[in-house]
């Protein structure tokens, strides 16, 4: 579904985001990328989305080189990939059906069928009765819910999560990890970069550690740290 | 293909409606640059309708001295008559001209009183059937005696059709000066209206929404707003027509004067004018903006 060849993100300023990395994601793989603040984490989570280019190595996600993408054909590339973030984006001035069906009107989708679209994805994250409320009347985990709902509700190939748990508490950041499980579970591969050691060590799921742009572990049922 | 519409509709008048100020500030100079530019043509009318009536009317008038022998001048008017560019020829008698000299200044009796009959010349008064001829036939009468001096009065014509296109150049260039601060300023609240809204615009990238998609809202307020200044040029100058044209219709002779017609032919341009300026602003505008 995914791979990198050999990929590496220099910034202007010489910064070296990401240092020769190569790998490879499997469809329907469930994959942590862990890693301290500035580990290329979110770097990586960029160039998937081609939101920038890598400064050497190709990039391919679901079987197509993203490099080789003419710039109108990107906004197709991300319809396949739905993303969450740790600040969820919602808009504050759309309830939460509206913050959804958002995603579904601006690729043009029908009336109709973002009338049977929206309440299932709504349905999938438990928000079936908030419908009708605004962003500012949820708490933090539901929010979370809703961009999740929002990031799945065109059926994307690819999840992807930057720190989607960063700004929860233990308790709602479980809640919000069964609800990736259960998306993994219906086909979507799921790749959410996070440092919250205690998630990564209770799902055992492939961890792919990042420190100073170089890979430096990639496990099948691996914990956050060595030694943890 | 319906509900695209609707989106746009909707999200261009919450648009227009978040910086109204700005955008007035827009549709007002974009008001004032296209009436220019509306005037501009309309002098260009009205030169062409003078052009038009003056030029079936023109005269070449060739003055006799005072001494010339009736021998002399029979034989210039057949030479006149023979010529294949004259249309007509037609003998003016001094005492001719001083009955038109006294119906012209009818109203001024001091100038009267001080001309007598004999101080105005006879003349023949030669009508060409192309008035652009006439450097053909001054040269072919050159040298003739009897004659004091040939007035082309197309050369008096074209004096002042000179003075109105410096007039009209003077306009169109403060016409283009206008249009272009008028797309700064839709430039302006395009740019505005797309950082009010850059948080939509990040999550539609997001999602997938081309950039066309992303960027017809915005276009459409800046074309609208384009559209707005164009109408109001077309109300400006029908406004104009009606409080200072009309009433000097027919006061002044023959003058011919610019009218409806004449404004109706500037819609398009000004409407067209409108459109393409906001339409190339708006787009500039949102190329830094909105980079994929």
């Amino acid at each position: 579904m995914i791979r990198l060849d050999n990929v590496t993100k220099v910034y202007k300023d010489s910064v070296k985001a990401l240092v020769e990395v190569s790998l490879e994601i499997g469809k329907g793989e469930f994959v942590f990328i862990v890693g301290p603040s500035g580990s290329g984490k979110s770097t990586m989570i960029r160039l998937l989305l081609k939101e920038e280019e890598p400064t050497k190595g190709e990039i391919f996600v679901a079987g197509k080189n993203i490099g080789r993408l003419s710039p109108w054909k990107v906004p197709y590339l991300r319809r396949n990939i739905g993303t969450v973030f740790q600040d969820f984006k919602l808009l504050s001035d759309k309830t939460v059906f509206q913050n959804v069906a958002f995603a579904l009107e601006v690729i043009g989708k029908a009336k109709h069928d973002i009338a049977v679209r929206v309440p299932e994805a709504l349905d999938l994250v438990g928000l079936k009765d908030k419908v009708g409320n605004y962003p500012n009347e949820l708490s933090g985990g539901e929010q979370q819910r809703v961009s999740i709902a929002r990031a799945f509700v065109n059926r994307p190939l690819i999840l992807l999560a930057d720190e989607p748990t960063g700004n929860l508490d233990p308790g709602t950041s479980v809640d919000i990890m069964k609800l990736l499980d259960r998306i993994n579970r219906t086909g979507t591969t799921v790749i959410m970069a996070t440092h919250d050691n205690a998630i990564v060590d209770a799902m055992r799921r492939r961890v792919i550690e990042l420190d100073g742009g170089h890979l430096v572990r990639d496990q099948a049922r691996g914990v956050y740290g060595y030694g943890a | 293909m319906a509900r695209r519409v609707d989106y746009y509709f909707k999200e261009t008048l919450q648009g227009l409606r978040r910086n109204g100020l700005v955008a007035f500030a827009a549709v007002s100079t974009a008001f004032i640059a296209l009436f220019l530019v509306g005037g501009a043509l309309l002098v260009g009318s009205e030169v062409g309708l003078l052009i038009a009536k003056t030029e079936a009317n023109v005269e070449v008038s060739v003055f006799l001295t005072n001494d010339i022998p009736p021998s002399q001048q029979a034989n210039l008017q057949q030479m006149l008559e023979t010529m294949p560019q004259v249309q007509s020829v037609h003998y003016e008698s001094k005492q001719e001209a001083y009955q038109r000299f006294l119906s012209l200044y009818a109203d001024q009796k001091a100038l009267i009183s001080n001309v007598s009959p004999d101080a105005l010349p006879a003349s023949f008064r030669v009508k060409l059937k192309d008035p652009s001829q006439f450097d053909v036939v001054a040269v072919q009468l050159e040298g003739q005696p009897g004659i004091d001096r040939i007035v082309d009065q197309r050369a008096l014509l074209n004096r002042l059709f000179a003075v109105t296109r410096v007039f009209r150049v003077g306009v169109l260039v403060v016409a283009i000066i206008m249009l272009v601060s008028a797309a700064a300023l839709i430039g302006n609240t395009v740019r505005l209206a797309v950082f009010n809204r850059r948080k939509e615009i990040g999550i539609m990238r997001l999602v997938g929404a081309t950039s066309w998609h992303i960027r017809m809202p915005f276009l459409i307020e800046g074309t609208i707003e384009g559209l707005l200044g164009a109408g109001a040029a077309i109300l400006g100058l029908f406004i104009m027509k009606v409080s200072f044209i009309d009433p000097l219709r027919g006061k002044i002779g023959f003058f011919p004067l610019v009218g409806t017609p004449q404004i109706v032919h500037t819609v398009p341009y000004l409407l067209g004018g409108g459109v393409l300026v906001a339409g190339v602003a708006s787009m500039l505008a949102m190329r830094r903006f909105l980079e994929v």
